[in-house]
């Protein structure tokens, strides 16, 4: 969409996305490029001294640690592509996070949707139940959860890491949904009744696609700590009988780097590796957020 | 509302499409990961058994010498599969295995920590006693089974054991002229100064794990404290002979003479080249205090992961004047042992380990020092055979004082040790701390 | 739609519930059950349950590979023991010294920079949504991997030295994680560097709540585009930032996996210690389960009475008509 508008005197706004640069000369544009591209630069700097640093070899990284590769080598990350742990453990994480995300997306839109708009005794407790356990990180229940797990015959199965996620996961979801469903106005509740919809019916249909910006922003958020999770793998998964080719990444990552501690090449390009899908999700979720949101705003 | 309604579609498809690959996950979960716990055998003997085992070699050429004795027991003894896995060393100690024997379902071998550790499992129940089951293989490794009883009986059996001691560059020693290697603190200090002159770091410390600072203070506890002193320490945590506070005097005096490389406090002991033992196998600096262990580390932080031409050993200078015993020495061992709840080949496993031939591989892989006497020929690492020599010259061997007391006592120790050298402590702090930790048990 | 609704995250009242009197209440409360139920069964069963346990566990000594059978023993139980010593031991104190000053440097530094990246990315920039994934990557990262690169980047002859030796900067150089007199100062730079990418994707999302037609008009009648921001946007991101600092507050109070994974035990220990590392090295690495569990507790009670009082006086307007009443 290209809107351009100008206003006479020294206040120029430029608003545009299409390219004719230096029709209109702003000075704000150019440096909030550079700004921005700063800002990119520290962000991505560090990730990208750690995927340069997979085509070094460790002599070389131990001589130089802030240096160039010499030379370029291929061969951290042939070691790392080959080797059937490192497909297995993505595998394993992709498992892990997708059921983790859908179970998250699921039980928290739906427990929000009363929260947000329905009225009955309770609702605050019920609310207040949700958001105190963000009070509680997963590092504290770690143990006696572990304890439940065996209990349950859940432990050193994917289920055992599935659940408990989710369960962590809800209350900042909910947190998160219950503005979000909040938002929407009365009147469309009312026009829907009045065309016959029960609150069901609502829910399903138009509720559900209006907040898909929320959704897909909790989808992310799950996906994301799903996909980094460290403790619970380790204390479920790594303790079980799963077969090491199928530990998820972090915990496969810190198996990889402790045994090859001194093969620092390889360690970075192991990582490096391990970063993609997180960020490839994020890539595809990003564009239905602000697609989603215009179309919201919209009609 | 043309487009509202492609979103609906869009969404309720987007719904149960996530609903179809959650459905398929949890299933592939249920399936994946449905054996349950570790340590659990369903068949009764004779038929199928498995032996979890899980041990801290991750790196270097152990791990393959666990494995090919495990595939060699498996051969010969049909039905029976063993599982090895190696852990990191700090998340077997302190999370996996603490967590697997309070859950009720550990492994069935598994790496057994003497000292306080053992103490507290077998006062839990959690050990399987072996006297009667493998006397043979007790017998086998002589006195360096003592760490591994309680009450008299054994409940692990250890396979390395050694004494701790300087890992030194000849060559660096050589540039600074000097001239063969301290027997007593002074010429080590004397060591130090000359090392500085010539511009080399003189003692690297990985600092950052605490554990390696806290070698030093335990060192110095050894020749300051009589053998009774440490004895009252281990059995009854009474820290009232004041050699626990001259360590720490010691100590600070060490320090104020520069040993040490810069950011100390933030030098991991053994991961990568930056460590304290990568900066000594690179020739960065040119000593480090540590157990015996530290060559095969060494080996694999190299470019070429050898372990180092110019490397070489010698024990703790002694302090001339001190009230501990000159003959006595600090280090200790690995050793395995198997749960209450593990079948009758756990031991036979366990021995079939430490059986001679098994062994001989062990010290050929120059992992450590073995202790059953008839593998300690096989080893080639001459500064392994002098660590060896001093370990056998030893009249008395106390164990890694934290080791000895335990995870709580000894974590406070190491604590109160680190805020000492960084110059946050004092040495009566330490004792302090060491007494409030064991009146907490 | 019409374009005269105010549409946007947390801004309007609520609906009115006048239509909810002619519905049975039966079904109402049925239609609840099933929509909260499977959440709240799954979060009661693996969130509240274990919580509860480690309550009680917080009042014994217990040792490292504790069972049961323990908590049956008389002598094992010790009262508030635990939570005396742990409200005495200096380290402690610290820690929730370092948490709080996280939790401020977070509200004072990290906010408004987010909310200025946000506004600039708002904009409608080439290759805008470049320069979020970009800036986002760190979020994405986990902290294994994160606290990785950092170690690799930090120490005296890495690539930061480095980096500011090449421009110039060399007296800037410093042993970023080993001196424990900057180690907090890199360790909150290092959590703004990862998590800064959560706030904004926050402020943009609720950035996209601010309708266009309001900047737009602004912009006609000549406002330049800061004062826009300053008196139309801001205002109307005003929800979305305090729910950004309600869950900054939390994270930073229970601020864990970064610290763990980035700085050495030894530096932990003398200058950035959470309550949650010191949680963990207690009750985990130094085998005590009970205190280890009574320093939760503390955690979880300090992280409440902070988010209650921010509910009570910050969040209350977003909320009203809705959570914060009672009996509605």
């Amino acid at each position: 969409m290209t809107l351009q508008r100008s206003a006479p005197g020294d206040e120029t706004v430029a608003i545009r996305t299409d390219l004719h640069a230096g029709r209109r000369f702003d000075w704000g544009q150019p440096f909030v490029h550079f700004l921005v591209l700063l800002l990119c630069a520290v962000a991505i700097g560090p990730v990208l001294y750690v995927v340069i640093g997979g085509f070094r070899t460790t002599a070389d990284i131990n001589a130089a640690p802030g240096g160039w590769p010499d030379p370029w080598v291929l061969d951290n990350w042939i070691a790392v592509l080959s080797a059937p742990r490192f497909w297995g453990s993505l595998l394993g994480s992709v498992i892990l996070a997708v059921a983790t995300t859908a179970g998250v997306v699921i039980l928290g839109i739906m427990a929000a949707y009363p929260l947000a708009r329905y009225t009955f005794r309770g609702r605050h407790g019920l609310y207040t139940v949700f958001a105190a356990g963000l009070m509680f990180p997963l590092t504290v229940a770690a143990l006696p959860l572990t304890l439940l797990l065996r209990t349950l015959g859940l432990h050193g199965s994917y289920l055992g890491v599935i659940i408990p996620s989710i369960a962590f996961a809800l209350p900042t979801t909910i947190i998160i949904l219950v503005p979000f469903l909040r938002a929407i106005p009365a009147e469309l509740e009312e026009a829907a009744s009045l065309d016959g919809a029960s609150r069901i019916g609502f829910f399903w249909r138009i509720l559900l696609p209006l907040s898909r910006p929320g959704l897909v922003t909790v989808g992310v958020l799950a996906f994301i700590g799903s996909w980094n999770g460290y403790l619970l793998p380790l204390l479920v998964i790594s303790t079980g009988t799963l077969p090491q080719e199928l530990w998820p990444l972090p915990l496969g990552l810190t198996q990889f780097s402790t045994q090859y501690s001194q093969n620092t090449g390889a360690v970075l390009a192991y990582t490096s590796l391990a970063m993609i899908p997180a960020l490839a999700f994020f890539l595809i979720a990003e564009k239905r957020i602000v697609g989603g949101l215009t179309g919201a705003v919209k009609g | 509302m043309h487009s509202s309604r492609m979103n609906r579609r869009r969404t309720t498809s987007g719904l149960a499409a996530g609903a179809a690959i959650a459905a398929g996950a949890l299933v592939l979960a249920g399936c994946a990961g449905s054996g349950g716990g570790g340590g659990e055998t369903d068949a009764p003997a004779g038929e199928q058994v498995t032996i979890t085992w899980w041990h801290n070699a991750t790196s270097g050429p152990l791990p393959a010498v666990w494995q090919e004795i495990a595939d060699a027991f498996e051969a010969a003894h049909p039905g029976v599969t063993v599982e090895q896995t190696g852990y990191q060393n700090e998340d077997l100690q302190r999370t996996l295995i603490p967590n697997a024997l309070a859950a009720g379902d550990p492994p069935d071998l598994f790496q057994v920590w003497p000292g306080g550790e053992i103490r507290d499992q077998v006062a839990n129940g959690y050990l399987m006693q072996l006297d009667d089951l493998i006397p043979d293989t007790i017998a086998s490794v002589g006195g360096s089974i003592a760490p591994w009883q309680v009450g008299g009986k054994t409940y692990g059996v250890p396979f390395t054991f050694g004494i701790e001691g300087f890992w030194y560059n000849t060559e660096l020693f050589d540039q600074a002229g000097i001239a063969g290697t301290p027997t007593t603190l002074d010429e080590l200090n004397d060591a130090v100064a000359k090392l500085r002159a010539a511009g080399v770091t003189p003692i690297a410390v990985g600092a950052g794990d605490k554990w390696p600072a806290a070698h030093w203070w335990y060192q110095f506890a050894l020749h300051n404290c009589s053998i009774e002193a440490l004895q009252e320490g281990a059995a009854d945590f009474v820290f009232d002979d004041p050699c626990w506070v001259q360590a720490g005097v010691d100590l600070q005096e060490f320090i104020a003479t520069n040993p040490f490389q810069d950011g100390f406090l933030g030098t991991p002991a053994q991961q990568g080249a930056g460590s304290s033992a990568g900066l000594v196998a690179n020739g960065q600096a040119a000593m480090e205090l540590m157990g015996h262990w530290n060559a095969g580390v060494m080996g694999g932080l190299t470019p070429d992961e050898t372990v180092p031409a110019f490397l070489g050993w010698f024990p703790f200078p002694a302090i001339p004047g001190s009230a501990g015993d000159p003959t006595a020495t600090l280090g200790g061992g690995d050793g395995f042992g198997c749960s209450a709840t593990a079948p009758p080949e756990c031991a036979e496993l366990l021995a079939f380990i430490m059986s001679p031939d098994n062994q001989k591989k062990f010290a050929a892989s120059g992992s450590g020092i073995p202790t059953v006497a008839a593998a300690v020929g096989s080893l080639e690492d001459p500064n392994l055979k002098l660590v060896a020599e001093g370990l056998a010259n030893s009249s008395y061997v106390q164990l890694w004082l934290d080791t000895e007391f335990g995870t709580t006592v000894g974590n406070a120790m190491n604590e109160g040790i680190v805020n000492l050298i960084a110059g946050a402590g004092t040495p009566e702090d330490i004792v302090k701390r060491m007494q409030d930790a064991a009146a907490t048990l | 739609m019409s374009s005269s609704e105010a549409v946007g995250p947390a801004v309007s009242a609520g609906p009115t519930p006048a239509r909810r009197r002619s519905r049975p209440g039966a079904r109402k409360r049925v239609e609840i059950a099933i929509f909260t139920g499977p959440a709240l069964i799954v979060f009661i069963g693996f969130v509240i349950l274990p919580v509860a346990f480690a309550v009680v566990y917080s009042f014994f000594s217990l040792p490292a590979g504790f069972r049961w059978e323990h908590l049956a023993d008389p002598d094992r139980f010790i009262g508030i023991d635990n939570y005396v010593r742990a409200l005495t031991t200096p380290e402690f104190l610290r820690a929730i010294g370092n948490n709080f000053i996280i939790v401020g440097l977070s509200l004072v530094i990290q906010g408004p920079l987010a909310i200025v990246i946000a506004l600039l990315l708002n904009r409608r920039l080439r290759g805008r949504s470049v320069y979020r994934l970009l800036i986002f990557v760190p979020y994405v990262l986990a902290e294994v991997v994160a606290g990785l690169a950092w170690k690799l980047l930090l120490p005296p002859n890495g690539g930061v030295n480095a980096l500011l030796e090449s421009v110039g900067l060399g007296a800037f150089t410093a042993n970023w994680l080993a001196d424990p007199s900057i180690a907090l100062w890199t360790l909150f730079a290092i959590l703004t560097w990862k998590y800064i990418g959560f706030a904004i994707l926050l402020m943009l999302a609720g950035l996209q709540g601010v309708p266009e037609e309001l900047s737009e008009a602004a912009a006609i009648d000549g406002a330049s585009w800061w004062r826009i921001q300053w008196h139309i946007t801001l205002p109307l991101l005003g929800p979305t930032i305090r729910i950004w600092a309600f869950l900054s507050m939390i994270g930073a109070l229970q601020l864990f996996d970064m610290v763990w994974v980035t700085v050495s035990p030894s530096v932990r220990g003398i200058a950035t210690e959470t309550m949650a590392t010191y949680m963990i090295q207690q009750g985990q690495f130094a085998g005590q389960p009970g205190y280890g569990s009574a320093i939760a507790v503390i955690l979880f009670v300090i992280s409440l009475t902070v988010a209650l009082l921010y509910q009570r006086f910050a969040l209350r307007r977003d909320l009203r008509g809705a959570i914060t009443d009672r009996g509605n």
